[in-house]
C-alpha cells in the first residue's frame, strides 16, 4: 500500500517536551531578579524562563529540575536545555547539566482524504474511541508504543509520544486503518 | 504451658491447679497458695497487619450504605427515563462492578452520582436506546466534561464495548423535547410530530452524507434538522420569516449557538442539490430553497448522484479548457467511486422517477442540467498542484473547505545537533548587567509601597 501513495506524508513536529536536571539547589529570587525574560510564579513556586533562540519556554523549580517546551526537535531541545544550563551557570550557581530526558513530542500529519469517523471506530474497536458529544477527534491509543493518535474528519491527526520515532511508527501503524476508512458515509 | 511442674516450690505439694486470673493462665498451690507460674497477660506485638475497626468490631459484614443509595439512584433515573426492566437491571450490576473497584471506591459522592448516570447511559447504548450524554448531565445537573471523564473511565475500568453514538436513533427521542404541536401553539405553526421526525431524520442523513455531521456535536445538528423540517413542512412567508431564536421560544427549548452555522451548512447542501432538480427554472438560493426540500429529500440519492457527476463533468471541462494533465480527473473519478455507484450507465428507479417527472413538467426544450461550477474550483488549479483539495470535491468537511489560515512555517534549523558550542554573548544577553537588577529591585520596592499606602 505504501508503493501506490506517491506523495510522502508531511509530519510537522510542533512540540518536544523535555527534562532536565542541574544537581543543585537554585534560588528563585535571584533567577527572577537578575535574569532577564523571567516570569516568577511564587503560588506554583516556580520560574518560567523564555529563550529566543530556539524558542523555548522553560520551567525552572529551585529543587534543579527543569521541564523545557516549545522546541521542534529533539536536537532543538537539547540545544535550548544547554543554554538554558548556561544562563544558570552565569548567574552564578553551580551547575551540572545531566538526566536530559525527552518526555513528549507532539506531531501533526494531513491526509489528503476526509475520514468517516464512525466506520474508522466500528473497524477498530476498542483501540479506538470516539464520542461526539466530548471531542471531535477519534482517539486511537496504541499501547506497546504508548502513543496517542487523534483522528479528525477532516483528514488532520495529531499524534503524541515518548519520542520522534515512536510518532513516526505510530504513523505508519496507522495510515492504512485511515486510508479504509477514507470513503464518506454510506448505507 | 508445661504440665510438668507438679510440685510447689513453697510447700513441696503436688496439689496444683489451673486457675485463670481473668485473662491471665496461672497455676495455683491449693495447699499454700502460691502461684507456682503463669501466662503472658499481653501478646508481644509481632507487626501484625492492620485489622480496620469496622472488622474487628462487626458481627457481620453490612453492605455500603452509599453503595446502597447508589443503586437506588440509579433506579431513579432509569425510572425518570422510562428505560426498560432490562436496561434498570444492566446498570444496576454495572454500578455495583465499578462502584467497588479501586478507581471509583474513594471518589467523592458527587462523583458516585455522576457514574449512577453513567451506568445508565452506557446501559442504554448497549440495549439500543439511546440518550445523549446531555441528557444524562442534566439529570444529574453535572458538567458535561465531568460525565465524559468518568464515562471514559468507567468503560475502560469494565472493558465495555459500547456502540458508538449513531445521531439517527436519538433523533426521536430528541425530537419530542419540542412543544410544537396544536396543544401548544397556533394551528398555523403546528406540526404533527411524527411527520416532523421523519422529515428531520431524512435531513441529518443527508447532512451525514455530506460531511457536516462527523465530528460535530450532535445537539445542535438536530435542532437545526428540525427547524427546518418544520419550516419545510408548510414552506409560507409567516414560518420562512420566523428567526431560530424565536422558534426556540416557541417550542420551549433552549437555543444552542452552532445551530445557526448548522443551518447555514445544511442549506448550502440543500441549494446544492436544489440546482440538480430537472424541474426547476429559477435560482436556487438559500432564501428560496425550503419550497424544494420535499422534492430534494424524495430522490436526494439520485440528486447527489446527479451533482457529482455535474462536479466531475465541470473538472473536466475547466481542465480540458486549461490544457492541464489529469489530476482534478482522479480526484473526480475518486469522489465518484467513494459513493460506490457503477459507472453512470444504470439509472436507477429514483432517476427514472425525475426524468418522468420532469417530461411532465412544462419545459422550454432545454435539456441541458443546470451546470452551474462549484464551489471556487477555477481558481485553485492554476496555481501549484495540490491547492487544497476540499475545494475540489463537491462535499467536504466545512474545516476543510474553509480551512484557518496556517501560522508562518519556521525557518528549518536542519544543522542542530544540539551539542553545539553556545557562545558568551548570547547567554549574556539573557542576563540582566547588576545596575539593572538594582533598578529593577528598587521599582518592586517602589510599587509594592504605594500599593500598601
Amino acid at each position: 500500500m505504501d508503493s501506490s501513495n506517491d506523495e510522502a506524508l508531511d509530519i510537522i513536529i510542533t512540540n518536544v517536551v523535555a527534562t532536565f536536571r542541574v544537581r543543585c539547589h537554585l534560588n528563585l529570587r535571584t533567577i527572577a531578579l537578575e535574569g532577564n525574560n523571567v516570569i516568577y510564579k511564587p503560588d506554583c513556586g516556580k520560574v518560567l524562563m523564555k529563550l529566543r533562540k530556539p524558542k523555548i519556554t522553560a520551567s525552572i523549580w529551585s529543587s534543579g529540575k527543569i521541564i523545557c517546551t516549545g522546541a521542534t526537535s529533539e536536537d532543538d531541545a537539547k540545544l535550548g536545555a544547554r543554554r538554558l544550563a548556561r544562563v544558570l551557570q552565569k548567574l552564578g550557581f553551580r551547575v551540572r547539566f545531566s538526566a536530559f530526558k525527552v518526555v513528549n513530542v507532539l506531531a501533526v500529519c494531513s491526509m489528503p482524504f476526509s475520514i468517516a469517523l464512525i466506520d474508522f471506530t466500528m473497524n477498530n474497536r476498542p483501540i479506538a474511541s470516539y464520542e461526539p458529544e466530548l471531542h471531535p477527534a477519534a482517539t486511537y491509543r496504541i499501547k506497546h508504543i504508548k502513543a496517542t493518535v487523534q483522528v479528525f474528519s477532516t483528514g488532520s491527526i495529531t499524534v503524541t509520544g515518548p519520542n520522534v520515532q515512536t510518532v513516526a511508527t505510530a504513523v505508519e501503524q496507522v495510515y492504512p486503518l485511515l486510508f479504509e476508512c477514507r470513503k464518506p458515509l454510506r448505507k | 504451658m508445661s504440665a510438668s511442674v507438679t510440685r510447689c516450690p513453697g510447700c513441696g505439694s503436688s496439689n496444683i491447679v489451673d486457675d485463670d486470673l481473668y485473662c491471665q493462665a496461672q497455676r495455683v498451690c491449693v495447699d499454700c497458695g502460691s502461684v507456682v507460674s503463669e501466662g503472658v497477660l499481653t501478646e508481644d506485638w509481632t507487626g501484625h497487619t492492620e485489622i480496620s475497626y469496622s472488622r474487628t468490631t462487626a458481627v457481620a459484614r453490612k453492605p455500603c450504605l452509599n453503595l446502597i443509595k447508589g443503586l437506588q439512584r440509579v433506579k431513579a433515573i432509569c425510572r425518570i427515563l422510562r428505560v426498560n426492566n432490562e436496561i434498570e437491571k444492566h446498570s444496576q450490576t454495572y454500578y455495583t462492578q465499578a462502584y467497588q473497584h479501586e478507581a471509583f471506591i474513594r471518589v467523592s459522592l458527587q462523583k458516585k452520582e455522576v457514574l449512577a448516570g453513567c451506568c445508565v447511559l452506557v446501559s442504554c447504548r448497549l440495549l439500543n436506546w439511546p440518550i445523549t450524554m446531555g441528557t444524562i448531565s442534566c439529570l444529574l445537573d453535572a458538567d458535561p466534561v465531568v460525565v465524559g471523564a468518568v464515562y471514559q473511565e468507567m468503560i475502560k475500568i469494565l472493558n465495555i464495548k459500547a456502540p458508538v453514538f449513531i445521531i439517527n436513533d436519538v433523533m426521536e427521542a430528541h425530537s419530542q423535547e419540542y412543544k410544537i404541536s396544536s396543544l401548544h401553539v397556533p394551528e398555523e405553526l403546528a406540526e404533527n410530530s411524527r411527520d416532523l421526525t421523519k422529515r428531520a431524520v431524512a435531513l441529518v442523513e443527508l447532512a451525514a452524507d455530506t460531511w457536516i455531521v462527523t465530528g460535530r456535536h450532535p445537539t445542535p445538528i438536530m435542532m437545526a434538522s428540525i427547524y427546518l423540517s418544520w419550516q419545510s413542512l408548510k414552506p409560507n412567508k409567516h414560518r420562512l420569516k420566523l428567526t431560530l431564536d424565536k422558534f426556540c421560544q416557541m417550542a420551549k427549548v433552549n437555543k444552542l449557538k452552532p445551530a445557526m452555522k448548522r443551518i447555514a451548512e445544511m442549506k448550502e447542501v440543500l441549494c446544492k442539490l436544489g440546482r440538480e432538480i430537472p424541474w426547476v427554472r429559477e435560482e436556487v438560493t438559500p432564501d428560496n430553497v425550503m419550497q424544494q426540500v420535499e422534492d430534494i429529500l424524495n430522490y436526494r440519492f439520485a440528486l447527489l448522484r446527479r451533482a457529482l457527476r455535474t462536479h466531475e463533468e465541470t473538472l473536466q471541462a475547466e481542465s480540458e479548457a486549461s490544457g492541464e494533465d489529469s489530476l482534478p480527473e482522479e480526484a473526480a473519478s475518486s469522489q465518484v467511486s467513494e459513493h460506490g455507484e457503477q459507472n453512470s450507465n444504470a439509472p436507477t428507479a429514483e432517476e427514472y422517477e425525475l426524468n418522468a417527472k420532469s417530461a411532465q413538467r412544462p419545459r422550454d426544450g432545454n435539456d441541458d442540467p443546470h451546470t452551474e461550477p462549484e464551489g471556487n474550483t477555477g481558481g485553485g488549479e492554476s496555481q501549484a498542484p495540490a491547492p487544497n483539495w476540499g475545494k475540489r470535491v463537491l462535499f467536504a468537511p466545512p474545516c476543510v473547505v474553509h480551512p484557518k489560515r496556517r501560522r508562518v512555517e519556521r525557518p528549518e534549523c536542519k544543522d542542530v545537533t544540539g551539542d553545539e558550542e553556545i557562545s558568551d554573548s548570547e547567554i549574556d544577553s539573557y542576563i540582566r548587567t547588576p545596575r539593572e537588577a538594582r533598578e529593577f529591585a528598587q521599582t518592586q520596592k517602589m510599587l509594592s509601597e504605594s500599593e500598601k499606602t
